[in-house]
């Protein structure tokens, strides 16, 4: 392997691992507030998916119009999801635990109604820019990069949210710990509810981001879920830069690997590199041992 | 005709699933006043607290705060209504610095603003606090960290301070310059209501006591009648 090939597939890691990075902060996010561990959450991704297309395919909507349309939706849909669901048992004493049964029906009941309304055709959507970008034997293409811009910016505004805004020093509270948020003010299941808003709303930007590169079914949310559990396990449940990390980590691991070996490797590859990681750090690069 | 307690709590029943913790609970705290609530290990001290806070959900009874009936009012409405608590052991913001969690303390819309005058106010009681103010709030002393959480609480200017076991876990010097804070909470007008397994400890702040035992409220008054009492020989000593 040539050096300019290598670097390249360390940057084609990076451009994957920054959206394993936006789905795996979501999970983050929802585990890291309200200790749900949502088992639909590659459903989000499926969906955003499919407001892309919507927006893009069958309405024309230019693509810089159609990605914050479908993050809204995505986000508006996620807090609907929340309320009428996970709501109702995180407001019962001892019921917390349901919420794998219920995130599992949620996951399936989104699957089959992806089936229902857009049927089992692989859709796609087309190239938002083109052109290849050459530096030193190093070929990238626009579209890529594009996704890289894209992560980076969104990682910039959640990280600046969460440190710098009033509601993101009450997701940092409610997260560290619910009773002591609630008495200082902060109403934890508006929190929830925003939170699981948020997190929809970056899976669904990783979607709108692959939407053209990879394929659109009912069922591409499960692959990325997998990927977002990995991502979580790596960083830490529950932290939102051990998510960052996390994520592409595995991008550059997964790349770099299956340059070396072959595609097939691809998935072997990123639950050795879990497996490698809580051997040494069960509670994650960025997670605490409590 | 004497004026209405600032606080009164009539006939509280509490119950965790079919066991019940506080049977017929009364009570009142007066403008001013510190209060310590009394009683062995598991005879419902901290319940009493959390249920005037909301964050235990009432059977029957009544709690008014200033004429209101707090019982369907939500916990993170209380700062609005004047009403702050220290949780026990701290529960601080564990991974945020002191700095964070005090500022945390004037959250609520009704008491977010004059940020700089609240917190001048409350690291001029606690000036340890101003000089620690980047450090992470996890990785203070017991005695430290109880500071954090007083000073948490008074940011929204209470005019009732709860604090759930103030003294637990913190090493006897700790728990004498806490008692002073008390005090001097108390001389800037707030109330004061406390809970404490130990009545001489209690005693030393608290202007009334009241007695629980198994959720039952046994006896009131002022510490030197409440010391000389049979009922607490009774209860603490069983003879």
């Amino acid at each position: 392997m040539t050096i300019s090939l290598f670097i390249e597939q360390i940057i084609n890691g990076l451009i994957i691992g920054s959206m394993y990075a936006l789905v795996g902060s979501g999970i983050a996010l929802i585990y890291g507030t309200m200790r749900v561990l949502n088992l639909a959450h590659g459903e989000f991704y499926m969906l955003g998916g499919y407001l892309v297309f919507l927006l893009v395919v069958t309405c024309g909507v230019p693509a810089y119009l159609a990605i914050p349309i479908a993050l809204l939706a995505a986000f508006l849909l996620g807090a609907l999801i929340q309320r009428i669901t996970i709501h109702y048992l995180l407001q019962r004493e001892g019921w917390a635990f349901s919420t794998i049964a219920v995130t599992l029906g949620l996951s399936i009941f989104l699957q089959n109604s992806a089936l229902l309304l857009f049927g089992e055709n692989v859709q796609s959507v087309p190239y938002y820019v083109t052109g290849i970008v050459e530096f030193a034997g190093i070929r990238i293409p626009m579209q890529r990069l594009l996704i890289l811009g894209v992560a980076i910016l969104t990682i910039a505004v959640m990280t600046y949210v969460l440190k710098a805004t009033r509601l993101g020093w009450a997701i940092r509270a409610t997260s560290q710990d619910r009773d002591a948020a609630a008495v200082v003010g902060i109403p934890a299941s508006r929190i929830y509810l925003i939170t699981f808003g948020i997190a929809a709303a970056l899976g669904a930007i990783a979607a709108a981001m692959m939407a053209p590169i990879y394929a659109i079914t009912p069922w591409s949310g499960l692959p990325i879920l997998f990927k977002g559990f990995v991502v979580v396990i790596l960083g830490g449940l529950g932290s939102f830069p051990g998510a960052i990390v996390g994520g592409l980590l595995l991008g550059v691991v997964e790349a770099v690997g299956v340059q070396l070996t072959s595609t097939e490797w691809r998935d072997v590859i990123a639950f050795a590199l879990m497996i490698a990681v809580i051997w040494v750090r069960p509670w994650g690069l960025f997670g605490s041992k409590s | 005709m004497a004026e209405a307690p600032m606080l009164q709590v009539e006939n509280l029943n509490v119950l965790y699933g079919d066991f019940q913790i506080l049977w017929d609970v009364s009570m009142t705290v007066g403008a001013k006043e510190v209060v310590a609530v009394l009683g062995p290990n598991g005879s419902g001290k901290s319940t009493v607290l959390k249920a005037i806070m909301g964050l235990t959900p009432v059977r029957s009874g009544k709690i008014i705060f200033e004429g209101e009936d707090l019982t369907k009012v939500p916990t993170h409405e209380m700062v609005a209504r004047g009403i702050s608590m220290v949780l026990e052991r701290r529960r601080l913001f564990g991974a945020m610095t002191v700095r964070e969690n005090i500022l945390l303390g004037a959250y609520h819309r009704s008491v977010n603003k004059d940020i700089a005058s609240r917190l001048e106010w409350v690291e001029s009681l606690f000036p340890i606090l101003a000089e620690r103010r980047d450090q992470i709030a996890g990785r203070m002393s017991g005695g430290e960290q109880q500071m954090v959480a007083i000073a948490r609480s008074l940011m929204s200017r209470p005019r009732l301070l709860l604090m759930d076991e103030p003294y637990l876990g913190l090493a006897p010097k700790i728990v004498s310059q806490i008692a002073g804070i008390i005090q001097r909470i108390n001389q800037e007008g707030i109330s004061v209501v406390f809970n404490e397994q130990n009545v001489h400890l209690s005693f030393g702040v608290s202007h009334r006591g009241y007695l629980l035992e198994s959720g039952r409220m046994m006896l009131t008054g002022t510490g030197e009648e409440m010391i000389h009492s049979d009922v607490i020989r009774r209860v603490y000593l069983g003879v």
